[in-house]
């Protein structure tokens, strides 16, 4: 009888590793931050922030960055985005779309025309609003992967604002790790990237300042890539992104702004 | 249960099992609970004849009784430790990682706890030997272990020789964890030289089973403990597993005695408490615990946990020390 079970050793998943490409942030000090220049193909990261301070716009940018031709490099895939929270706006995506296409034409000097109506076509919008939908949803996501195999992005955004109401704390817990182990189970076999956004909270008390993130300490531990970004100067067009916590880089800071082309870095 | 079957004694034939199982005798349990004079007219058989199979069940299937020396010169010729080769670590554990138990790494998210697993595999595969690494949320890193042998001065072939000891198997649910170790204990899974199993994290299966009405969760717990034990003691290994902790705020009001006014005043003082998770039954199974500890380091690169060490069975023990966590690794 032979085990059901496949064992890698570190070579081979170091081979894996670094083979996967990442989807890059335009910003590449986000990037450098992030590790693996962008968010890798197969993790999951855990966006952190106040409201305003560039949660939805990361991931707006990152939903057009998988479009990004071959030529140049990019993954010329599809993103998928669970939207719990009505935060995603049409318009805001053109926007941020069509000038990111524009600056990849002018990169490849206008040989290859794309389409504006198939790129919008490359988003896979939900909007699942409510824990019932949501989790809902979130059972039958393997299938949808399976009939849309261009999937390599799939954003929720947000990630507390279900498990608000009417739920106990430990089932709260239970049915997030649980949602966890599918989604991280699909994203290392099928090599997708999870970007995932939560909210902040406040706690009184805390050795470690008052402002943590959503969901408790328990949900804490879940995400092996945490994101804080922050907005040090609400005037100043200067976001700050600290990685919280990572399995593979140092923890370093790093600086962005958020334009009308969506985000870039600070000149 | 096991079945009674003709193999178990000469004396059992066909026929004599045929007629027990009519009179519902199927398992050795059924038979050994059967009055000896009614097994005795089922099967023809005389009265010392079904106490002599009786007993040949009892003295087959019962625990062995050791004395005191054999355990002491096992003891002594077993294998008893997996040195961490850190040295301050290796000296609070009073000489590495013990075989035959279970060892908790513990600690708040982002202190460094998959850090040191990482960081263990390593250690651990330099003593030619080989460690299973038993991954839960993706945590495990070979970049991580690559970059860090290589800052420790290492070539690439034995970059690739030690990164080849160390196995990695990902495992989401406390179901997969059983059958794995379950194959482990059936030898239907070998792995050579087999020396450390890392778990990281079984919190993050455990909490799966959070909030259910059903004890289904204690149950898997219970099995894990078992085969975990069982499968450290018989191969000689130790077992690593990772648990989490998490802060609980509590508002006391405190009673201030003024000593010039006679009057007390009411002050509300919040006092975190930290808890190790997987509830209480897990509290006393580890025999020894890592609580790990991050401090905030000046040095932007480089920064440092304090490890201190609770002995279950001896909890007047207790000790600290300290590590650097870098590029490098762990020192």
């Amino acid at each position: 009888m032979n085990s059901t079970f496949k064992i890698y050793n570190a070579t081979e998943v170091w081979q894996i590793e670094t083979s996967l490409p990442s989807i890059p942030s335009f910003s590449q000090s986000l990037d450098k931050v992030l590790g693996n220049d962008g968010v890798q193909l197969g993790s999951i990261v855990e966006l952190l922030g106040l409201p305003g301070t560039g949660k939805t716009q990361l991931c707006l940018q990152l939903c057009t960055s998988i479009q990004i031709p071959k030529v140049l490099g990019g993954l010329y895939s599809e993103a998928l985005y669970v939207d719990t929270n009505t935060n995603f706006t049409i318009s805001r995506f053109k926007e941020i779309l069509f000038s990111s296409l524009s600056k990849c034409q002018q990169l490849m000097e206008a040989s290859i025309l794309i389409n504006e109506e198939d790129a919008l076509r490359k988003l896979h919008y939900v909007n699942a609003i409510g824990l019932e939908k949501f989790c809902a949803f979130m059972h039958q996501l393997p299938n949808l992967i399976n009939t849309r195999p261009n999937i390599k992005l799939i954003v929720i955004d947000s990630i507390a604002f279900p498990f608000k109401d009417g739920i106990t704390l430990k089932q709260r817990t239970g049915l997030l790790y649980r949602l966890m182990a599918d989604l991280n189970k699909l994203a290392v076999e099928k090599q997708i990237a999870i970007v995932i956004t939560n909210e902040m909270t406040t706690r009184i008390g805390l050795s470690s300042g008052a402002i943590v993130g959503a969901l408790g300490d328990a949900w804490s531990h879940r995400c092996n890539k945490r994101l804080l970004l922050s907005a040090p100067d609400p005037l100043a067009n200067v976001r700050l992104a600290v990685l919280l916590k990572s399995n593979n880089s140092p923890e370093t800071v790093g600086k962005f702004q958020i334009t009308q082309e969506g985000i870039r870095d600070i000149d | 249960m096991l079945k009674l079957l003709k193999q178990e004694h000469s004396l059992l034939t066909e026929n004599i099992l045929k007629t027990f199982t009519q009179n519902r005798i199927v398992t050795l349990l059924d038979f050994l609970e059967e009055d000896v004079d009614k097994l005795s007219t089922l099967s023809k058989l005389s009265l010392p004849q079904v106490l002599e199979i009786r007993n040949h069940i009892l003295a087959k299937y019962s625990a062995p009784l050791l004395n005191g020396t054999s355990l002491y010169v096992n003891r002594l010729t077993c294998k008893q430790f997996i040195r961490t080769g850190i040295d301050s670590l290796d000296e609070i554990l009073s000489n590495g990682i013990p075989v035959g138990f279970i060892t908790e790494i513990c600690g708040l998210a982002g202190c460094g706890k998959s850090q040191l697993c990482m960081q263990l595999a390593i250690n651990c595969v330099n003593n030619t030997s080989s460690v299973l690494y038993i991954d839960t949320k993706g945590d495990f890193s070979a970049v991580r272990i690559q970059k860090n042998l290589e800052s420790c001065g290492f070539s690439h072939k034995e970059m690739a020789i030690t990164m080849l000891q160390i196995k990695i198997i990902h495992i989401w649910t406390m179901d997969d964890l059983l059958k794995l170790f379950a194959e482990l204990k059936n030898g239907i899974l070998f792995i050579e030289n087999l020396s450390l199993i890392i778990i990281d994290s079984l919190p993050s299966l455990m909490f799966q089973h959070f909030g259910d009405d059903n004890k289904i969760g204690l149950k898997f717990l219970n099995n894990f403990v078992n085969y975990a034990r069982h499968l450290s003691k018989t191969l000689q290994i130790g077992i690593v597993c990772v648990n989490i902790q998490t802060r609980w705020i509590d508002q006391d009001l405190v009673e201030l005695e003024d000593d010039n006014q006679a009057t007390s005043t009411r002050e509300t003082i919040y006092t975190e408490k930290l808890n190790r998770c997987m509830g209480k039954y897990w509290q006393n199974i580890p025999n020894i615990v890592l609580l790990l500890e991050k401090y905030q380091n000046s040095n932007e690169n480089v920064f440092t946990i304090n490890v201190s060490l609770i002995k279950y069975n001896n909890p007047h023990i207790s000790k600290r020390c300290q590590l650097e966590v870098g590029m490098f690794g762990i020192k």
